[in-house]
């Protein structure tokens, strides 16, 4: 019988439920969409990556230096003649040099192909393997002669028979194209190809590989291996085809799995804004039914059958709204995966049982505690004509809210200040803000009433009466307001939240730059660093009066891989404005400068010796001859450039930082000089600011959008509680047309009262997000994030959006209210 | 607005129209269609008179309800036609009759008669805050008096009784000095104590202020506070009479319960 009551109930309220339903079922679609995508995105690369190198049996590489990391530091090259020595290994069949490297082809437009992420291969050419196979023209020969991608050559209109420049670490080339490589989908990437002793070259260096794979004749994977093993020399090691494979999936897997968790993230988010409501509609939907479901107990049902019958109404909200989410998961995923190449979309089972798990789960608990208040109502509410819920006393749920808010407060600063270890940081903090969030909601009732008040004032200025009711109509059920306000504020705390940071971090590389950069002008690359023959030209440049050249490093210090910058001194110490605490600021042939707070952990005094193991396996004792002031630029260790060079096989000049005397007529002389390189480019400090402010705002702009899908979810919710308030008082608005209130008068009632909601919703959100980003800032304080900028302008501008938000939210329940029937108003049971 | 026919009220006045705050001409109105139609309204013309308590009595679906909606403008009519002072609101769009409600009508209902987030003052002021216009101070302190109200200004309804709701209401109807009132049972939900205070106080309002009022009900003893009442059955007026006695409305209502037959 109970079912039955549920099911005429979700038939009766079929719109009610339908806005719950599109919480969900947005909610659903944002964890559906991301998960399917990542699959689809990471079974591609999956595929790819398997194909790689699918007949190599055993692969020989240099050794990782300082333990394990995967991303290691640069590998020493491997002398040719050890594939001399492998091929007399029993069972080795084909062993095959690779090099590997930068190089990427120049368009007819002078701009660089691809990058921006996905790498620019320079690779020897060896023929067809797994992956790569000619597709047309013929292998390349000399150094005047290059394969590139077919996908490269459609982009940048180049056929075989042209003569492309080639950029790489060092000088660019040009060269005649004699074939094009088919690559399959490389998401991005380009692979120009050379013979091999050009690619030697100019890729790594000559008589060298970066490693050698082979195939086997016969024994195992495992058995070669350990016999390639036995005849290598120290500083390398053979692996197996097998885990040479595994080692791209994971790396791949693991950017996959950043990825997912990120969007998760957001989807979680919006999920968790859907809740509210949830909560919202289910409070109102029971509130509306106090005397039916008082009715029920009164004739015998227990309380928990109306609980139930409640929950059993929620259990197919919550089925009907994922199983909808999924399906516009899905259409979004193949919107993505269109946008990315196309390709079948992966739906497993995971999927699935996730977005209905997350979808049931969510709408059932939300919807738990109005249940349970149904249960409460007394059988005598069906026989009293002026029923109301019985409301319990706020002061419980503000001091429930005020000990979650400090709470989540103390989490967050736990967090902060790194009081447990990496992701458990990122979880306290994460867990903080969900306290204070539903803390912040538990006082919102509290807040709402004073600043509802002022928000109200000047409609009740401007549009007198119902500006003063639409005021009164906000102030009534305050617990109403805060829940759907808190969907709101949930998003916009988010979203101020990075934007502060985002603000923050322009302004304090703005003042890192003015404070720190005493270059005028910065030469750096978009590809692989800046070729030594252009920082020659550079130097000669009249009007110059210094360059300094930066290099920088990995080596391992006390068992610790670290990096380190290196470069011409004293030259680099004028660019970066180094200030020196003690010693000597030119490291010599074979010193080392540490910025003081390093040179305190570490325990060297001025003078004494520190053990360094360079990228090629060396350890040299440096002699700490110089102790600086923290400097952002320079980092926090500094290695002679002499040393570097030594033991650096490709040594890369990450910038070059340019002397002018503050004169500003060299830079065209400079920009010639670098005319030849196109991934050069020729910065002064507001370039540069420039382009952290373009960067910044990108990333900003990107988890703005994320949040964007939390925010229209709370725009639905409160449509659905401005909608259901109209219900509610139908009655009343009923008496206002009939005592002479015009349509025109009541819309505008109903959208000054959803206004009035979504701009509190919104200060609310925007008054945590400022707390949050200033906490975020004093945590970096000292990483380089010293300077709070608040962004008041972008702030004002999403008040707006807020109360636009509110605007559209009322143009539907509106529009029923003004079509509400005068006489059927005032005579509704 | 733009038509108008010889007799059309704004052009000329039909003959007797000043004697009437509202009249209603050959109104029939029903629900329902085919089978199941029922007719409220029977081409019943009748004319309210200035300056006098109306009640309309008759057995529950007699009609007198549809009437009251069909001249207050809450409702239309199928045919007919009704006017308000010189108004044919039969012609009326839906801003025009808003207007007229706002202006020249007053209105108290059964229940829910009051905004439950404005005190009774701003209950009262309502109409005219609509409206945009200050009420007329001297008039307002002299209704609030009358009513008695004067300590519970500040309080919402939720603190009122039931009693001083309705004269809440009724302070609200009488404050923009309507043309006319309609009343729909205004003592239906309230004591016999209660209720006598409104009625004792919806007269007075008529032979001391020359308000008109229009009052739906179905207890005698209320309609012996009116001057003139009018007798409903099967949607049509089957008699009227003046300066009744609950004795003589109760005989009355006997009377035409038994041939009738129909009434539900």
């Amino acid at each position: 019988m109970m079912t039955k009551v549920t099911l005429r109930n979700l038939a009766a309220h079929k719109v009610r439920l339908l806005l719950t339903g599109v919480a969900v079922l947005l909610g659903v679609a944002f964890v559906a969409g991301t998960l399917m995508f990542t699959d689809t995105m990471g079974k591609q690369f999956d595929d790819l990556f398997s194909s790689v190198g699918k007949n190599v049996a055993v692969d020989v590489r240099a050794k990782k230096i300082g333990g394990s990391d995967d991303d290691g530091m640069n590998a020493m090259p491997i002398p040719a003649s050890l594939v001399d020595t492998l091929k007399t290994v029993e069972g080795v069949k084909d062993p095959e040099g690779q090099v590997g490297g930068y190089a990427a082809v120049v368009g007819r437009d002078g701009k660089v192909v691809g990058g921006g992420g996905p790498p620019q291969m320079g690779v020897n050419w060896t023929g067809d393997d797994g992956s790569f196979k000619l597709a047309s023209g013929r292998a390349p020969s000399g150094p005047g002669e290059v394969l590139i991608d077919t996908d490269t050559a459609k982009k940048a209109h180049f056929a075989i028979g042209d003569t492309v420049k080639i950029v790489l670490s060092g000088p660019p080339r040009t060269a005649r194209i004699t074939g094009l490589i088919d690559t399959g989908n490389l998401m991005g990437a380009t692979v120009t190809g050379f013979d091999t002793a050009t690619a030697q070259r100019l890729l790594l260096k000559p008589g060298y590989f970066s490693e050698i794979q082979m195939q086997s004749s016969g024994p195992s994977e495992a058995v070669l291996r350990d016999r390639v093993a036995a005849k290598l020399p120290d500083g390398l090691e053979a692996i197996t085809g097998t885990k040479m494979r595994d080692e791209n999936k994971s790396d791949v897997e693991a950017v996959m799995g950043f990825f997912r968790t990120f969007l998760l993230a957001f989807a979680l988010i919006a999920v968790f804004v859907g809740a509210f409501i949830i909560f919202n509609t289910f409070t109102m939907l029971v509130a509306q039914r106090t005397r039916e479901l008082a009715l029920l107990r009164a004739i015998g049902a227990g309380r928990g059958q109306v609980t139930r019958a409640v929950i059993g109404e929620a259990v197919a909200v919550g089925f009907v709204g994922s199983t909808l989410g999924l399906a516009a998961g899905a259409g979004l995923a193949t919107l993505l995966q269109a946008m990315n190449g196309g390709g079948s979309l992966v739906l497993s089972a995971r999927t699935v049982i996730v977005s209905y798990l997350v979808g049931v789960i969510v709408t059932v608990v939300s919807a738990y505690f109005p249940a349970r208040r149904a249960a409460k109502i007394p059988p005598v509410a069906a026989m009293r004509d002026d029923v109301a819920m019985p409301q319990r006393s706020l002061r419980i749920r503000l001091s429930l809210g005020g000990v979650l808010t400090v709470l989540g407060a103390v989490l967050i600063g736990l967090g902060l200040g790194g009081a447990a270890s990496g992701t458990a940081n990122a979880v306290l903090v994460g867990a903080g803000a969900f306290a204070v969030f539903i803390g912040v909601t538990m006082l919102a009732p509290l807040i709402s009433i004073p600043v509802v008040k002022v928000l109200g004032w000047p409609f009740a200025r401007v549009m007198r009466v119902p500006g003063r009711l639409a005021q009164q109509n906000a102030l009534r059920n305050p617990r109403r307001t805060a829940a759907t306000a808190a969907a709101l504020m949930i998003g916009l705390a988010l979203i101020t939240t990075v934007n502060v940071l985002g603000a923050s971090i322009r302004a304090s590389v703005n003042a890192q730059i003015d404070e720190q950069l005493g270059a005028d002008y910065i030469v750096s690359s978009s590809g692989n660093g800046v070729d030594a023959e252009a920082a020659q030209r550079i130097a000669q440049v009249p009007g110059v009066r210094s360059i300094a050249r930066a290099y920088s490093g990995d080596a391992v210090i006390a068992g610790k891989k670290v990096g380190y910058s290196s470069g011409d001194m004293p030259a680099l110490g004028r660019a970066s404005k180094l200030e020196m605490v003690s010693g000597s600021e030119d490291p010599g042939k074979d010193g080392v400068l540490l910025d003081e707070d390093t040179a305190k952990a570490r325990g060297v005094a001025l003078g004494g010796t520190l053990p360094v193991t360079f990228a090629d396996g060396k350890t040299v004792p440096l002699r700490l001859v110089g102790i600086y002031k923290k400097n952002d630029l320079m980092g926090s260790r500094f290695v002679a450039a002499a040393e570097h060079l030594a033991h650096t096989p490709q040594p890369v000049i990450g910038m070059v930082a340019v002397d002018t005397g503050g004169a500003k007529a060299p830079r065209q002389g400079i920009e010639n000089a670098v005319k030849a390189n196109p991934a050069l480019k020729v910065q002064d400090q507001t370039d540069l600011k420039d382009e952290v402010s373009k960067g910044i705002d990108g990333v900003v702009a990107i988890i703005s959008i994320l949040l964007a899908l939390s925010v229209i979810i709370a725009a639905v919710g409160v449509i659905n509680t401005i909608a259901l308030s109209v219900i509610e008082r139908t009655r009343e608005i009923g008496l206002l047309r009939a005592i002479g209130m015009g349509r025109r008068q009541l819309r505008r009632m109903i959208r000054a009262e959803s206004i009035v909601i979504a701009v509190f919703g919104a200060l609310l959100g925007m008054a945590i997000g400022l707390a949050f980003g200033a906490s975020l800032q004093q945590a970096m304080s000292d990483d380089g994030l010293g300077v709070l900028s608040i962004p008041y302008g972008t702030l004002v501008v999403y008040l707006v959006v807020a109360a636009v938000i509110g605007v559209l939210a009322a143009l539907w329940p509106a529009w029923r209210a003004g079509r509400m029937d005068v006489l059927k108003a005032i005579s509704t049971d | 607005m733009t038509y108008s026919a010889p007799s059309t009220a704004d052009a000329q006045p039909a003959p007797g129209a000043g004697d009437f705050a509202a009249s209603a001409e050959h109104v029939s109105k029903g629900y329902g269609r085919d089978d199941a139609r029922v007719v409220a309204l029977d081409d019943v013309t009748v004319g309210i008179p200035r300056g006098r308590f109306t009640a309309v009595m008759g057995p529950s679906g007699s009609g007198k309800s549809t009437l009251m909606h069909c001249m207050a403008g809450l409702d239309a009519v199928d045919s007919g036609v009704v006017r308000i002072g010189g108004t044919e609101l039969t012609r009326l769009k839906d801003k025009q009759l808003t207007r007229l409600r706002r202006d020249k009508i007053g209105f108290i209902f059964q229940a829910f008669n009051l905004v439950p987030t404005l005190t009774a003052l701003e209950n009262i002021t309502l109409p005219m805050g609509i409206a945009g216009r200050k009420p007329d101070q001297e008039w307002l302190d002299r209704v609030i008096d009358t009513v008695g109200l004067r300590p519970r200004l500040k309080h919402r309804p939720s603190e009122l009784s039931g009693g001083q709701q309705q004269r809440v209401a009724c302070a609200r109807a009488l404050a923009s000095r309507p043309d006319i009132i309609f009343a729909d049972e205004p003592t239906g939900n309230l004591d016999s104590r209660s209720g006598a205070e409104v009625l004792g106080f919806l007269r007075s309002s008529v032979r001391e202020m020359g308000q008109t009022i229009v009052m739906v009900t179905h207890d005698p003893s209320a309609a012996a506070y009116a001057d003139d009442v009018l007798f409903l059955s099967d949607g049509r007026i089957v008699d009227t009479m003046r300066e009744p006695t609950a004795e003589r409305v109760l005989e009355r209502m006997k009377g035409f319960d038994l041939p009738g037959g129909t009434a539900r």
